[in-house]
């Protein structure tokens, strides 16, 4: 689905510094991919290049990212450098933020912004009809109908979160982005939310591929596992496997950085923060 | 209930800020050492007019009971709240006795709120187009020219300009009256066109001014707005920009205008002062000038009274009308 070349990435049009460095990765169908790494190692960069959103400087200098996506509607194939995946957003591909207080905006209800940017195909009958359909879409989510006339400050954290993988996933997209879409929220939530995603990534049988630093979460959803670290990938693997048996000392040391029910957990890391 | 208790509760506040505001003005001018009486019977005699002993006391008394001056401090208080609050009347003019100084008022307000409510719609309305469109786009050339324009014509100090539009336009080239002179039969076609030629010129004056700042801060407001998670957001969504600015920046941006716009029209009676006299405008700022220059001291309380009922009304109008705009505040 998407295919990573050698690609490096980076900030600035007058002078560049890189974030993703030469960095090569296939994304398939039917997949969940988890990229991990810590602050400033790019996982965030490359997410964003593969989305194509350019702006505010980023700019791919060496490789390709392209995507080839199957129309549902029509069968045609679609093959695009991620520079021109923008006309793909909402449509073939969407995007789960983390839900901070100002990612919805503070002015309108729930409703509009589920129906705002939906592509045609997701659109049709009344909008009688289409409340219809998301009242029932969120209501597997947890969510009651009120949610959809309700602005962003009256729900929780948890129940925003909610809502943007929800607006994500009722566009029925081949490809979901999320940049860390539990990290504001304590684990109870976070786990729902989770089950939430796989579920849906069971059911549209697409990609999701999910951006975290908390290995916790990689390890209760994801199939695949990329660990970044200094904007280069230091390791792939089907996640099972890396962490039953990590071969980098960064994932070692990250992987033993988790809290454990038995024994001391290891402080001890390799390099210094990039 | 709740909005019920909401709406009485700011009410109250408002009635209690204009009888605060109707108190001080009533105990200042009464701490002060003059005494309007006295200078009244100085200023009878010392234009030579002959009075004894018994008819200077007479007309003493007289004075002191159209002053509302009788009684104790607090009897004149007492008395002189109930008058306004229950029936308005601010009693006669000094220097147009006997015409009440609320029909003088009266006679004025139309034409200040005319013109500056004109004047500060159309700089708002323009300025806040102007600065949206120069904060979406800052680096776009015309967004850069209309910025220039905005932050040279921003500094300027009212009267300057107001002078300068004055001399060009109604003395070396003569476009305009240097005077308002208003002609024409009531609801006439004539007297239409006689008050737009006649208002044109201090209209622009209010508008050229109050148009930069507006623009220098939308501009603000919407540069701020377009870094906001929900416009980055929105425009993840493949929304057009025309949408993102209309529906996501421009109800935000347009939230605090909004409380500047209630503000300044409250404040608009004190700004008249400059440009009716400048312009010889017929307004409520011309009857202050003149309150002030004669000694008018009913018509002056009269007039600021007003204004402070003004801005305390535009406030209340703002709070009560903010909780239908911005739904952070509706349920508290």
């Amino acid at each position: 689905m998407i295919t990573i070349d050698k690609v490096t990435v980076g900030y600035g049009t007058a002078g560049f510094i890189k974030a993703v460095d030469g960095v090569s990765l296939s994304i398939g169908d039917n997949e969940i991919v988890g990229i991990a790494g810590e602050t400033g190692s790019g996982k965030s960069t490359l997410m964003r290049a593969v989305y194509g959103d350019f702006s505010t400087g980023l700019r791919i200098k060496d490789g390709t990212i392209t995507g080839r996506f199957v129309d549902q509607k029509n069968g045609q194939v679609i093959e695009a450098p991620s520079s021109r995946f923008h006309r793909l957003w909402w449509d073939q591909m969407s995007y789960i933020p983390q839900g901070s207080m100002s990612v919805l905006n503070p002015l309108m209800k729930i409703e509009a912004q589920v129906v705002d940017g939906l592509p045609k195909r997701e659109r049709g009958g009344s909008r009688a009809d289409l409340r219809r359909r998301i009242a029932d879409f969120l209501a597997g989510f947890g969510l009651e109908e009120t949610v959809l006339d309700a602005y962003p400050h009256q729900l929780s954290g948890g129940m925003r979160q909610r809502v943007l993988v929800a607006i994500a996933a009722f566009v029925n997209p081949r490809l979901i982005l999320a940049d860390e879409p539990t990290t504001a929220l304590d684990v109870v939530v976070q786990k729902k939310i989770l089950l939430m995603m796989v579920e849906i990534q069971r059911r549209l049988r697409n990609t999701l591929v999910l951006v975290s630093h908390d290995l916790g979460v990689h390890y209760q959803i994801t199939d695949r596992l990329v660990i970044m670290y200094k904007g280069q990938i230091v390791e792939t693997g089907p996640t099972a496997e890396i962490f039953a048996n990590p071969q980098h000392d960064y994932t070692r040391n990250l992987i033993a950085a988790l809290p454990r029910l038995h024994g001391k957990r290891s402080v001890d890391r390799v390099g210094e923060a990039p | 209930m709740h909005l019920l208790r909401f709406i009485v509760g700011r009410l109250v506040v408002y009635a209690l800020v204009i009888v605060f505001a109707l108190t001080v003005l009533f105990f200042v001018p009464r701490l002060g050492p003059t005494d309007p009486v006295e200078a009244m019977l100085a200023k009878v005699s010392s234009q030579g007019a002959y009075m004894d002993a018994a008819q200077v006391d007479a007309l003493r008394r007289s004075l002191a009971d159209t002053f509302g001056l009788n009684g104790s401090l607090l009897e004149q208080y007492w008395a002189f709240i109930k008058r306004i609050v229950f029936t308005g009347d601010f009693g006669p003019s000094l220097s147009m006795y006997p015409t009440p100084v609320m029909e003088l008022i009266w006679n004025a307000l139309p034409w200040t709120f005319g013109l500056l409510l004109t004047s500060t719609l159309i700089a708002w309305v323009l300025g806040n187009f102007v600065g949206l469109l120069s904060g979406w786009r800052p680096n776009a050339n015309s967004s850069r020219i209309m910025e220039g324009i905005a932050i040279c014509l921003y500094p300027i100090p009212y009267y300057i300009l107001a002078l300068v539009l004055s001399i060009l336009f109604s003395y070396v080239w003569r476009i305009f009256p240097l005077t308002t002179t208003i002609r024409g039969a009531p609801w006439s076609w004539e007297l239409v066109s006689s008050i737009v030629w006649n208002s044109f010129l201090p209209a622009m004056s209010i508008v050229i001014v109050v148009f930069g700042w507006w623009v220098i801060s939308v501009k603000a407001q919407t540069s701020a707005l377009k870094e906001e998670e929900f416009a980055r957001y929105a425009r993840l969504k493949g929304l057009g920009d025309g949408r993102i600015l209309t529906r996501y920046i421009l109800p935000n941006a347009l939230l605090p205008q909004i409380t500047f716009l209630a503000l300044q029209i409250g404040l608009m009676f004190n700004g008249s002062l400059i440009t009716e006299i400048l312009f010889d405008y017929p307004g409520l700022g011309l009857l202050i000038y003149t309150a002030v220059l004669q000694g008018d001291f009913n018509l002056l309380m009269g007039t600021i009274s007003l204004s402070v009922i003004a801005v305390a009304t535009a406030t209340m109008i703002i709070d009560l009308i903010y909780p239908l705009l911005d739904p952070r505040i509706r349920h508290r």
